[in-house]
């Protein structure tokens, strides 16, 4: 018995050996395949070879495994990739837990345009990032007038970015790292003292100090409210020692319009934006702000917080051509934000007002107007009858392909 | 098996086929679509501006008077309100003798009175013209943050007057001797833009901001809260307005969609009609929809400036 016991563990061994051997070779041949392989793409890019010579590579490219990512024969794709960047880039980087999930995302991870700020090679920086701290942030984000105020925030002068945002997503607007109420006090202490005795603990600081940069001590935001500027809080606010100090003065709108009567007049309009409570705060900032008029925020971002579907087109890259004015975020350009007796809250009929500024189309352009009936509604001509100035995939925004279907939608007879 | 047996199975095997067929065509794909709880919606006609009346400029909201079968509807910009028979012929305007300047949501009770709201004013005007008598809802016993701002309105069986006060996102509720009754707030939603009862006296309202329905019962308890805004099936991208049908199915039309939406009593979506374009029976920017007692479906096609009718 003992001897067939041997000749057993004899076979296991021998069994083992070969298939341990058979790997290594396989194995071998592949790396060594890989590598041929990889020589074969240097011959004719010589520049990513010297690459190679980085601290930082990606593990593909380490290993010479060029058609990882690449198709050396065919692809739809720019770089000759086997799929669009983001989605290659996410078939292996899914995002440690729910990192990658969340409710506010940065702009080139949304549209998978990793290679903004990666390197898809190697790197001298870590995580294969194209530049280091604020040169890489500021690559984008270059708005000098924000980082070159007189009052800087520490982390923003430094260029350590990522103390406050997250880079990827973020469950907060900004991709700031914590809720507005609790970011700030990661770092500060908030004291009833330095707020004229108002239990301000647990508000939005942001909502009055700019956490970049401000000409104005303590943060404060450029423009501000002349009663916050006083220090007259009680002008709209309850006083501070009393039972509710951060309740208003009197009910909704009136709290607002005792000192600005005129904005009454214009929410007595066929299309308001009328709301709920105080709802001029809905858009402006009681206390401070950088934009004008006391704007809460950049115009685009205060009117598609509740326009979502409007910055879901903003954002879609199959409506490329838009209006510049939607381009550039200013809706007020074309839409009264207040109120409006015109369709889409125009300032005045349509035609009016997209005259006001393409004076030349007064005179010359395809018929349009009450005289001009389109004759599949039956209604008159206007501008939006052949353009959709908040996106098209034609050029000037035109409704169709100018080449082929926009006359014919009309004139039947070509 | 000789050939006769063999002609038996063919003729055997081409019964059977035959009956497949049969019950396909005549059994099976009437009882899918039952299934699915499809109803066939069709465009029926579009009201649209003429020489007779004139173009129309903006719209407003639009009321059928079941009593008279007369449809009415505000042209906005033009300070009228215009009357068509139920065959859709023009019948006359009117415009009080200046006494509209920019009427929109139209509602007419049992008893002929007419109720037009008047944004530029800050009323909700009561007409009746029969008494040639233009006045104002007394707002002075609704109390409230802000002042009421009117919108869309409603009346029940019973005469009851439903206002959509913007301002205080809230359904304020007038008898039928137009005296301040109550008040039921829409919570826990955004811009409330529009409300309709159904033959039960269930109260409906649609928020557009966050795209949600209220349906409450005649008492204001709510019962249902459904809907919401994105690019999901059913999900709405702008909603504006709603409509309740006689089966008791939900319409709702959807201003950046270009659609209609509809769904179940229970708040299930079921399916949505028409679509972008300026053909008749295609929608740009509907802004109201209003359904009458014979199922036709009325729906201000504001950026085609036409009044376009399904059934």
């Amino acid at each position: 018995m003992p001897k067939v016991k041997n000749h057993t563990f004899l076979f296991y061994l021998i069994f083992f050996v070969i298939f341990l051997l058979s790997m290594t070779s396989a194995h071998g041949a592949n790396a060594a395949d890989t590598k041929v392989g990889f020589k074969k793409c240097m011959e004719c890019h010589p520049k990513i070879q010297q690459e190679m010579t980085q601290k930082g590579r990606h593990e593909p490219f380490k290993k010479y495994q060029c058609s990882s990512c690449h198709n050396p024969h065919t692809s739809n794709h720019e770089y000759l990739a086997r799929d669009e960047i983001g989605t290659l880039c996410k078939s292996c980087h899914k995002g440690k837990k729910r990192s990658f999930d969340k409710k506010y995302s940065h702009l080139p991870f949304e549209q998978g345009e990793c290679l903004k700020c990666h390197s898809p090679h190697s790197s001298k920086n870590p995580k294969l990032l194209t530049a280091r701290g604020k040169q890489l942030c500021f690559g984008c984000h270059d708005d000098k007038e924000m980082f070159s105020k007189k009052n800087e925030h520490d982390p923003a002068r430094k260029g350590n970015c990522l103390t406050c945002h997250s880079h990827h997503t973020s469950d907060y607007e900004e991709l700031i790292e914590k809720s507005p109420e609790r970011i700030c006090v990661t770092c500060h202490t908030v004291t009833k003292k330095s707020h004229l005795n108002y239990p301000v603990q647990g508000a939005d600081c942001m909502s009055c100090h700019n956490p970049h940069g401000s000409n104005r001590s303590k943060l404060i935001k450029e423009n501000t409210h002349k009663p916050f500027a006083g220090k007259k809080c009680t002008k709209c606010h309850n006083p501070a020692g009393s039972a509710d100090p951060l309740g208003m003065k009197s009910k909704g709108i009136s709290v607002c319009t005792t000192c600005h009567p005129s904005v009454k007049e214009d929410f007595k309009k066929v299309n308001t934006h009328v709301g709920e409570g105080v709802f001029c705060t809905d858009c402006h900032s009681p206390h401070a702000s950088d934009e004008a008029h006391l704007k809460k925020a950049k115009e685009k971002k205060i009117c598609t917080a509740c326009h979502q579907d409007t910055k879901e087109r903003l954002k879609d890259k199959n409506y490329k051509y838009k209006h510049p004015s939607v381009m550039e975020g200013k809706c007020t350009d074309c839409h009264r934000p207040h109120g409006s007796d015109f369709e889409l809250l125009y300032s005045t009929d349509e035609i009016s007002a997209c005259v006001d500024c393409h004076k030349r189309h007064a005179s010359f352009t395809h018929p349009v107007g009450k005289s001009t009936i389109d004759p599949r509604s039956k209604e008159e001509i206007t501008c939006s009858t052949c353009h959709n100035l908040m996106g098209s995939p034609h050029d000037f925004a035109l409704r169709f392909d100018q080449k082929k279907e926009l006359c014919i939608q009309c004139h039947k007879g070509y | 098996m000789n050939g006769y047996n063999g002609l038996k199975v063919v003729i055997v095997y081409r019964k059977i086929n035959f009956i497949i067929l049969f019950l396909s065509f005549f059994l099976i794909i009437p009882a899918t679509a039952l299934g699915a709880g499809k109803v066939r919606v069709k465009h029926l006609t579009s009201i649209t501006g003429n020489n007779e009346i004139g173009r129309f400029g903006l719209l407003g909201g639009v009321f059928f008077d079941e009593n008279k079968k007369r449809l009415y509807f505000t042209d906005t910009t033009n300070s009228r309100i215009l009357a068509f028979d139920d065959d859709f012929k023009y019948i006359s305007e009117f415009t009080g003798g200046g006494a509209l300047s920019s009427p929109t949501s139209i509602v007419k009770d049992s008893k002929g009175k007419f109720f037009v709201a008047e944004p530029a004013k800050g009323k909700i005007l009561a007409i009746d013209i029969g008494k040639k008598s233009v006045k104002p809802i007394d707002f002075s016993a609704v109390s409230g943050a802000n002042p009421v701002y009117a919108g869309n309105m409603a009346v029940d069986s019973e005469d009851h007057l439903y206002i959509v006060d913007k301002a205080n996102q809230r359904i304020l509720l007038f008898d039928s001797d137009l005296k301040f009754e109550r008040e039921i707030p829409v919570e826990g939603s955004r811009r409330l833009m529009d409300v309709k009862v159904d033959k039960t006296g269930r109260i409906y309202a649609l928020n557009t901001t966050d795209g949600s329905i209220c349906v409450y019962n005649s008492k204001g308890k709510l019962l249902l809260r459904f809907g919401t805004r994105g690019a999901g099936e059913g999900e709405f991208d702008f909603p504006t307005s709603l409509a309740i049908d006689r089966k008791g199915l939900i319409y709702v039309t959807d201003q950046h969609k270009n659609k209609v939406f509809v769904f179940n009593n229970n708040g299930r979506f079921l399916f949505t009609f028409s679509q972008l374009g300026w053909k008749e029976g295609r929608l740009h920017r509907p802004s109201f929809i209003y359904i009458n007692n014979s199922g036709r479906i009325f729906i201000v096609d504001r950026a085609n400036t036409r009044i376009s009718v399904f059934e």
